[in-house]
């Protein structure tokens, strides 16, 4: 089966320098600060901040729900745009990606090579740019909750998400 | 473990079978061994890279080997083993998603986008003839389609904030002369929703242009035939058949990248990905168009069930004017990427699932570009790469019916 490897996802993080210019979002979430992704890295590497990467598609029925459902909750919005850097990549989209190694290829086939097999998938990334964990499909507001409190207040530093989800 | 090795058995035993179809020659190199820090990408819109003309095939692509991205195209000659130096076929800041077809008399005709905005030229052995502008500043996704003497490109363009597909005409009166006879917009009012990536196709009975559409609130495959050589199009179609309402956020399934080919005298084959399996990722279905694509029959899963639990890539597709058809895209369903072939068989329906042996293995082999000639033989151009991450190469294989 496709595989999130700490490698791979190294890859997107690291790699990264430039969007172009046109690049423009296609849906993320109304109400959050969702950067294109080299713009959020360099913010997160700046500001010492973790950061949440989003892969969407425009028209996503999952993506929706979660706008609907969980993003419009008021404490999410507050955790995830007071606490994170937030990074929204368009799995569908033409929108030019220029890696630090020199190759400019576009979101689509940047979340193709990254093994992503459906959205909304979530990468979460600690503020020295290690990934941490990816979460795919549907998350409840619980959910974004306590993996929000996981990355920002520092757990991830001395347990796994699965051990800590089993110590609330 | 048992069942894992049964399965494993089945896969070549099918396998097996279906390569048959076409016996493929030990692979060419268009580009040399793999620089480091020079990548080299088959992504046009239709994924138009490789065409035959009655003495050679060319291959063209974008590569940053001048630090930046630009488009290149090579040329092997039917009495020569290797392709021809890559020359360069833009020459602005950056271009990018070239596109190919080939006239008669050894001609081809290239478009790609360059600085924002989409360029043609048409070439011979000799060389290429001066470029011509065929969009505006914020034009691109270029594709080609030809048929006879004519050729048409179809490009998106943004004007006033509105998205447009548009299509020209294009004359080739000499050997490396180029010139645009129209323009025309599919839908004359344009958009505010985006369009991308379109592909278009032509034969006797007209031309179709697909592209994804965004304009339902996700992304939608429309088709628009036009039975004059562009000078008017038809009310946009439905090419796919969308699963919606399955829930309140429902309005349909992940559709993306369309290609368009030609085949027999007047019918089209449309290949894209799909979601409609759902968590399964991207599936490949097709639909097959008759009278010039004016009318499409109902969509087709064409990947088989061996591949069925994996997504699957960069659809390609090509056809003759003898009736044969295939679609090529690529999946790493083995581990690494491999390119994969399907076709009708006798019974007409898809075939089994097969991967040419040049294009499968080690690495990953992936982003496959097709074309068939007038004989059956498939022309397949595709790019490898050690992983996913590392410089790459453009092979050139062909392949002889059996």
């Amino acid at each position: 089966m496709p595989r999130f490897s700490f490698i791979r996802a190294s890859y997107i993080l690291l790699c990264l320098l430039t969007l172009s210019p046109g690049a423009l979002l296609a849906a993320p979430p109304e109400g959050y600060r969702f950067l294109p992704l080299t713009a959020a890295a360099e913010q997160a590497s700046a500001a010492n901040k973790p950061m949440l990467l989003y892969f969407g598609r425009y028209g996503c029925s999952t993506c929706r729900k979660m706008h609907a459902e969980v993003f419009s909750d008021t404490a999410v919005n507050k955790q995830y745009n007071t606490e994170f850097v937030l990074a929204y990549v368009d799995t569908e989209s033409g929108n030019r990606i220029r890696l630090a190694n020199g190759e400019t290829t576009t979101e689509m086939q940047f979340a193709t090579r990254s093994r992503i097999l459906g959205t909304p998938t979530f990468i979460y990334f600690s503020p020295e740019q290690k990934p941490l964990f990816k979460k795919a499909g549907f998350q409840s507001i619980e959910q974004m909750a306590r993996y929000g409190d996981f990355v920002a207040q520092g757990h991830y530093r001395t347990m796994s998400l699965q051990d800590y989800l089993a110590s609330l | 473990m048992l069942r894992i090795a049964v399965l494993c058995l089945g896969l070549a035993s099918l396998t097996a079978q279906a390569t048959d179809r076409w016996a493929f020659e030990a692979k060419t190199a268009v580009t040399g061994s793999p620089v480091s820090g020079v990548y080299p990408h088959l992504d046009g819109a239709g994924r138009k890279h490789v065409a035959v003309a009655e003495n050679s095939v060319a291959a063209v692509w974008e590569d940053n080997r001048s630090r930046t991205p630009q488009v290149y195209v090579a040329l092997k000659a039917n009495d020569r083993e290797q392709f021809s130096k890559a020359m360069q076929v833009s020459d602005g800041s950056e271009a990018y998603e070239p596109a190919i077809v080939s006239l008669p008399k050894n001609r081809f005709v290239l478009a790609w986008e360059q600085d924002g905005a989409v360029h043609a030229r048409v070439m011979n052995e000799d060389g290429p003839g001066a470029p011509v502008k065929l969009g505006s500043s914020t034009s691109s996704h270029v594709s080609l389609a030809s048929f006879g003497e004519r050729v048409f490109a179809a490009w998106r363009e943004q004007q006033d904030r509105r998205w447009f597909v548009k299509v020209a005409a294009l004359r080739v009166p000499g050997a490396r002369k180029l010139s645009v006879e129209s323009v025309t917009p599919v839908e004359a009012a344009g958009l505010e929703t985006r369009v991308l990536f379109p592909s278009i196709a032509v034969n006797e009975a007209g031309l179709s242009v697909a592209w994804e559409d965004r304009r339902a609130g996700h992304t939608r495959l429309l088709i628009s035939h036009s039975p004059d050589q562009a000078r008017s199009f038809g009310d946009p179609q439905h090419l796919n058949e969308f699963l919606s309402n399955r829930n309140q956020y429902d309005q349909g399934n992940g559709v993306t990248r369309v290609a368009l080919a030609s085949f027999a005298q007047d019918e089209i084959l449309a290949a894209w990905m799909d979601k409609r399996r759902g968590g399964l990722g991207y599936g490949i279905f097709a639909a097959l168009g008759s009278d010039g694509g004016a009318i499409f029959g109902p969509n087709e899963k064409v990947h088989g069930e061996e591949g069925d639990q994996q997504p699957h890539y960069n659809p390609a597709v090509a056809g003759n004017p003898n009736g044969d058809f295939v679609v090529a895209w690529d999946d790493f369903r083995r581990g690494d990427s491999d390119i994969w072939l399907s076709a009708y068989n006798e019974d007409e329906e898809w075939s089994q699932d097969f991967s040419p042996p040049v294009a499968s293995g080690g690495g990953e082999q992936s982003h496959p570009a097709i074309a068939l000639d007038n004989q059956g033989r498939l022309h397949l151009l595709w790019m490898e790469r050690g992983d996913m991450d590392s410089p790459g190469r453009l092979w050139y294989s062909r392949g002889i019916p059996r």
